[in-house]
């Protein structure tokens, strides 16, 4: 990071602004030749101090902003945060409300695993398959914005239940929807397991054993791509998923061949779930009422956002505003596999080994301390608010 | 077809000069259109490619620190005068050459590889890292692809028995098209011109989503344009070329137009259909595929050059 390289190393620099990231983030990677001996990450370049905002706003404000932490797994954070407010406050949202909050969860999946097929086959210089998925993504962006009206932030959160219905007409659209996808995906399927040109780019390039899994601490897709069986969807079941599971996709290769295989399927898998969501949807009310004053307390909230596990911290101090929330987001987790598995491998490789773990800009930014030898520190409020004045003179 | 024309006109306006021009931005619009056709895109409508070269003519040159600036300007401009003086040995627009003499075949290939050199020279001047790795990337596929691609090439003139690009132009436009006679060759003509002119798959010296633009990444405003007019040029050569080779010859402007027009179509889906190779995957094709492929289809030639006077005498005795 701040080390400078020995002279006589050649570090290619990424970022912040390069035409393969579309998010700001720095990388430094030494090549000798074409081949990468280091890489390093820097991180911090769209922080927002989201975290510390939640603090100064009312619970029902902060539903809003957690929505924007990310543009493209919206729903999974103000669900996150919605299920971690109404465990404090002692309600459970009805049947109905938890299918639909699934429901548009499974959808936000499928748009966002088509958004990363495409753009992984960029990054891999393979534009007509990114040129295909994003039209067909078109599909399902256009099924969001008939559910919700929107289509980026859903909102489809409140606390206490969701505020959008399913209706007869949308069913129908649904499940028409979903025929076009699941038979598009196929071909997909095919054109990322068959072509030759696509495989020699991402068979066998950043192969990550199950044990390194386990150790540079991968979540989601990612990992299970290295054939770890982890998914919160399964494991501790949220929202609907208690009413219709979802089984754990695995691939066992865990090169970047196995992580296009996974997300396909999970794509087959989010098909399904929909299909039979809006099937056997349970008739009843929206919401439940919440009250304002959220009591004293603390909890944590575990969701599975189309990159892994979302995990958010809440504590309450019994006012109608939150004392504390942490947000942790599965692109941070996953940054330590990148930059171990970006050793060895070719320069060329390394767009597609970046974009592998489907990298979440925004939701990297957050503030730390850093430790510099022994003067680590911890700010406070004040202290920061003063940094900001002086900083900004 | 065989016409007079004054040499100043010859050189400047038909069939050198503005009409190469022309003809370069009209190919890069059908080029450019059809593979945004294949990828379900719109495309460009068809004045882009000369209202960006015009764009890019009016902006600002930026030379960047750590450049030799003689050389930086006069590269683009060296590239451009190579790719148009090969033209006048080609029988562009299906007209005879306007120059030729006895192995002009080999000074065409020599002037059309110049660009690639340029652009590396261009990279290797600058002190940018995508530069510096494009141009490496640029000369290491200039090395792959111009034994096999100078081999195709040499195969019609074997056939033939001469060197001069009219005399092969009008020798083969009696007989079968060298397309069916060598199809190899014809091949890896076509794909040693993709790998030439850095289409996709073979774009990695300006690979975007790795080194930027490669080694023309710090080059702005005309020293760009005249790159970009000068590869466009180059292409329709390069079709041309392997048009006339391979394809019955190019005797009048509507065989020029129809042959070079099916061969870019078919370099626009090739262009669509793969993804980018890395550029050790690029090396290793050509020279473990490509030349290979194209020397035993030369042997081949040879010996039944050969051998053809004997078995003649053999079946007419």
């Amino acid at each position: 990071m701040e080390t400078k390289q020995a002279p006589e190393k050649f570090v290619v620099a990424i970022g912040p602004q390069h035409p393969a990231l579309k998010e700001p983030g720095h990388f430094e990677f030494t090549i000798d030749g074409e081949v990468v001996t280091n890489a390093t990450a820097r991180l911090g370049f769209v922080h927002r101090g989201m975290e510390k905002g939640t603090e100064d706003r009312n619970y029902v404000q902060d539903l809003y902003l957690m929505e924007r932490v990310c543009g493209i797994c919206s729903h999974v954070h103000a669900l996150a945060f919605a299920l971690g407010t109404e465990k404090l406050a002692g309600v459970v949202a009805p049947p109905r409300a938890q299918a639909i909050r699934e429901l548009v969860g499974e959808l936000e999946r499928i748009h966002s695993h088509l958004l990363w097929l495409g753009v992984a086959a960029h990054e891999g210089g393979f534009d007509t398959l990114f040129m295909y998925t994003w039209r067909d993504r078109e599909t399902v962006m256009e099924l969001l914005e008939m559910l919700s009206g929107n289509r980026v932030n859903y909102s489809v959160n409140v606390i206490g239940g969701v505020k959008i219905d399913v209706s007869k007409d949308q069913i129908e659209a649904l499940k028409y929807g979903m025929d076009f996808l699941e038979e598009r995906t196929k071909h997909y399927m095919k054109v990322v397991t068959e072509d030759e040109t696509f495989l020699g780019r991402t068979r066998n390039i950043g192969l990550m054993t199950k044990e390194q899994a386990e150790l540079l601490g991968a979540v989601g897709p990612t990992a299970r791509a290295s054939g770890v069986e982890r998914d919160v969807r399964v494991d501790a079941p949220y929202a609907g998923y208690d009413m219709f599971p979802t089984k754990v996709i695995c691939e066992p290769a865990g090169d970047l061949e196995a992580r296009f295989v996974v997300r396909i399927n999970e794509l087959f898998e989010s098909y399904r779930l929909v299909r039979k969501i809006v099937d056997h949807l349970p008739a009843g009310d929206l919401t439940v009422k919440v009250p304002r004053r959220i009591p004293e307390g603390e909890t944590i909230s575990r969701v599975e956002a189309p990159r892994g596990e979302l995990f958010y911290y809440l504590r309450s101090n019994g006012t109608d505003k939150p004392d504390r929330v942490k947000v942790r987001t599965p692109s941070l987790c996953n940054w330590a596999s990148v930059l171990t598995l970006a050793v060895g491998h070719k320069l060329a490789d390394m767009p597609m080994i970046l974009a592998g773990i489907d990298p979440c800009f925004s939701c990297n930014d957050r503030m730390v301390s850093i430790k510099r030898g022994n003067d680590s520190q911890i700010w406070s409020w004040e202290d920061l608010r003063k940094y900001g004045i002086e900083y900004y003179k | 077809m065989n016409l007079t024309i004054n040499p100043i006109i010859a050189l400047l306006v038909f069939p050198g000069g503005l009409s190469l021009l022309a003809f370069g931005l009209l190919y890069e619009y059908v080029d450019r259109k059809l593979v945004a056709r294949f990828q379900n895109r719109v495309g460009p409508r068809w004045f882009q490619p000369l209202a960006d070269f015009v764009k890019l003519l009016a902006k600002e040159e930026i030379i960047p620190a750590g450049v030799q600036p003689g050389l930086f300007i006069v590269l683009p401009v060296v590239a451009l005068a190579a790719a148009l003086t090969a033209a006048l040995y080609v029988p562009m627009f299906g007209l005879q050459p306007a120059y030729g003499f006895s192995g002009d075949l080999v000074v065409t290939i020599y002037l059309l590889s110049l660009m690639t050199l340029c652009i590396g020279l261009a990279g290797a001047n600058t002190v940018d890292r995508f530069s510096l790795v494009g141009a490496t990337r640029a000369l290491t596929q200039l090395f792959s692809y111009e034994a096999p691609f100078m081999l195709a090439m040499l195969g019609p003139a074997i056939a033939v028995g001469s060197w001069q690009i009219s005399e092969i132009n009008t020798a083969v436009q009696t007989g079968w098209w060298n397309m069916l006679v060598q199809p190899f060759g014809f091949v890896v003509a076509l794909v040693g011109l993709m790998g030439k002119l850095e289409l996709p798959p073979f774009d990695a010296p300006e690979a975007e989503t790795e080194i930027v633009a490669g080694a023309l990444t710090e080059y702005s405003g005309r020293g760009f344009g005249l790159f970009r007019i000068g590869r466009d040029i180059e292409l329709v050569i390069g079709l041309t070329l392997i048009a006339s080779f391979y394809m019955g010859g190019l005797a009048s402007p509507i065989d020029f137009l129809w042959k070079t027009l099916v061969l870019l179509l078919v370099t626009a889906a090739l262009q669509s259909l793969f993804a980018r190779l890395r550029i050790d995957q690029t090396v290793g094709m050509w020279w473990r595929t490509g030349t290979i492929v194209v020397l035993i289809q030369l042997l081949v030639i040879i010996i039944g050059r050969w051998f053809a006077p004997y078995v003649q005498t053999l079946i007419g005795g």
